[in-house]
């Protein structure tokens, strides 16, 4: 990932979501009998199963459609559904793993200076929009990313978006916009 | 056809004249009376009418009656808040656009309750007037986040920009609606408006030169402003004895939770600058400040910048004591001048909790990367270097009590998805046979006990 410019920054990915089909059926009591780290949720429907390591908690639908959330990168991701797949195979379903796909990333990311929300919104609208009175923060919609980035006063970002990939492109496209409305941090 | 040159064929007379019978045309023989000819009884042409059937029976299109009464209590939100003629009319153009656009539509006569005042505060916005999303929430009487959303929906289908409100616009009007006039109120608690005003405002630009106001809601703001205000104009004990509370209650205000942080926070500011003050031998604290408002307000600019300078010097006097070596006080003073050119910074996309030192804020160690390993050698009993919250003077509450992050998780950088998944890993997650009996039996015997006990 090169930057156009030489300062470039950390980018701290927080959460992936992630879902994947098992092609089968599942027993949901089955899973909440003989599975430990489970949680039954009969009213909704659904188990939630979390792995220790990686950190991954998974809803399970009686479907076969699983989402993961709480992975760190893409590979996590994707290792902590295989885990789980043969994990539901060792209970006795025939699982197949397939129809992987990472739905949602969120990064945040920290500028080092705080921005002045009010001229960057007065830059960038319509794309950007600010109501100190609903949100502290400026949302930031870069359409064809399909990504979301909050902006706050302190120069704190979160992107959401649906692949890394995209999500750092994001951060690359919006900071030298907030780079011309940035506030000196000390006055 | 004419009557001339017909011959009547009963009597073969020529006197036939036109004798219409009601709306039918007839050629009738004077001589006899027979009829000799007729036209058609309607004149529908063959094979049915140009004009269609729902063309010939349409009544005149009525506007919509909740569109009618949409628009009547635009026009009374308007007359409410007492703005001119010409916001009522954008106001009620926008309800009508806004009505008619697809997006709203089918929408629930609530939503469309709420979308009155959203167009009301559209205007307003567009023509200077200013108002908060607070002040329309409570004339709706809906929630001020639903009124927030049903406005940026408007705002992004029909395409409107409108401008966004300062805090410092709205709290003249805010400060209007405190009743505490000599006619509403004893005379030692009544004050002027204009002076209860000008002096609120002037809270408020403090506030948010020193990052009290950025990313907050501005009414608990104006509300704390307004309060302070009021005791500085007559610091004396009685006025000074009274609390947020009490006070809201006698300007007939309705308090906000919130707005008694922002008291506290504006009073630290206050004791800061206060500080500064050649003339002040005792020590001020938030007790004693208010007497000082007055002279802190007038000359804020140049305290500000006599704090600023002497919390400089205190941190360059700090980092020469702890550190003796020359670097650091390079790096000291190039952590205080961060106007400065920004240093570049190396990067990487990385997972949770970067650095060795996991409480910091990542950006921020970055920032100085050339610094942090010198730092680390000299200041070891001091364990992340602070973050920029406590270097200087005024920062965002926020960011002086940043929240701990949790232990860094070992990096999982070399995970790449399609790893070997060991069998005894899996194991770990199923029950044995024994478990898993021991379990269906505990879960039986707690869902009898239940039952038993209701």
């Amino acid at each position: 990932m090169d930057s156009s410019n030489d300062e470039a920054l950390d980018i701290i990915i927080t959460n992936v979501v992630a879902t994947f089909r098992t092609r089968c059926h599942l027993n949901l009591r089955t899973i909440a009998l003989e599975g430990t780290n489970v949680i039954y949720k009969p009213e909704v429907g659904k188990v939630l199963m979390k792995l220790r390591k990686p950190m991954i908690t998974a809803s399970i639908w009686s479907s076969g459609k699983i989402i993961c959330t709480g992975a760190t990168s893409e590979d996590e991701a994707k290792l902590g559904a295989r885990r789980l797949a043969r994990c539901l195979q060792k209970l006795g379903f025939k699982v197949r793993f397939s129809a992987f796909k990472v739905v949602n990333v969120l990064a945040v990311c920290s500028m080092p200076f705080a921005v002045n929300l009010i001229n960057f919104t007065k830059n960038n609208r319509p794309i950007a929009s600010y109501e100190p009175e609903l949100h502290p923060a400026a949302t930031y919609r870069i359409k064809n990313l399909k990504a979301t980035i909050q902006v706050f006063s302190t120069g704190s970002l979160t992107v959401t978006g649906p692949n890394v990939q995209n999500v750092a492109t994001a951060v690359e496209q919006v900071y030298p916009l907030l780079f011309e409305c940035q506030k000196p941090r000390c006055k | 056809m004419s009557a001339a040159g017909m011959r009547c064929p009963a009597c073969g007379s020529t006197n036939i004249v036109d004798d219409d019978l009601y709306s039918q045309a007839q050629l009738v023989c004077v001589d006899c009376g027979s009829v000799v000819s007729e036209g058609v009884l309607a004149n529908d042409p063959v094979g049915g009418s140009d004009v269609s059937f729902s063309r010939t029976t349409a009544v005149a299109k009525r506007p919509c009656t909740n569109l009618i009464k949409g628009q009547q209590r635009v026009k009374a939100i308007c007359r409410i808040l007492m703005v001119n003629r010409e916001i009522e009319d954008l106001s009620q153009t926008y309800y009508k656009m806004a009505y008619e656009h697809k997006a709203f539509l089918k929408v629930s006569l609530q939503k469309k309750e709420i979308l009155t005042g959203c167009c009301v505060l559209l205007s307003c916005r567009q023509l200077n007037w200013p108002i908060t999303v607070g002040t329309i929430s409570c004339l709706l009487d809906a929630d001020s986040m639903a009124v927030g959303a049903i406005y940026q929906e408007m705002v992004k289908n029909l395409s409107i920009e409108a401008p966004i409100i300062n805090v410092t616009d709205v709290i003249e009007a805010h400060c209007h609606e405190y009743k505490i006039s000599s006619l509403d109120v004893p005379e030692e608690l009544a004050e002027n408006s204009r002076d209860l005003t000008k002096r609120a405002v002037a809270l408020v630009e403090l506030a948010a030169d020193s990052w009290i106001v950025t990313g907050r809601k501005p009414i608990p703001i104006m509300m704390a402003a307004t309060y302070l205000a009021w005791q500085s104009l007559k610091p004396n004990k009685h006025r000074l004895k009274f609390s947020l509370d009490k006070f809201c209650q006698v300007a007939k205000v309705k308090k906000l939770k919130s707005a008694m942080k922002r008291v506290a926070e504006i009073k630290e500011v206050l004791c800061k600058l206060g500080k500064e003050i050649p003339w002040v031998r005792e020590t001020v604290t938030p007790d004693n400040v208010i007497q000082l408002v007055e002279c802190i307000l007038q000359n804020r600019y140049a305290l500000l910048r006599r704090a600023m300078r002497t919390h400089e010097d205190a941190l360059l006097e700090e980092s020469q004591a702890s550190c003796a070596e020359a670097p650091p006080e390079g790096t000291a003073s190039s952590q205080i001048s961060e106007c400065a050119d920004q240093t570049p910074i190396t990067s990487f996309v990385k997972q949770n909790g970067s650095n060795s030192d996991g409480k910091e804020k990542p950006g921020d160690v970055d920032y100085n990367p050339r610094v942090l390993p010198e730092h680390s050698d000299t200041q070891e009993s001091q364990n992340p270097p602070p973050n920029w919250g406590k270097r200087v003077l005024f920062a965002p509450p926020c960011v002086i009590h940043a929240k701990k992050r949790r232990a860094v998780q070992p990096e999982h950088t070399d995970v790449t998805g399609d790893e070997e998944i060991s069998d005894s890993e899996i194991d770990s997650y199923i029950r044995t046979p024994q478990e898993a009996r021991d379990f269906a039996l505990m879960q039986q015997m707690l869902s009898l006990s239940d039952s038993a006990k209701s």
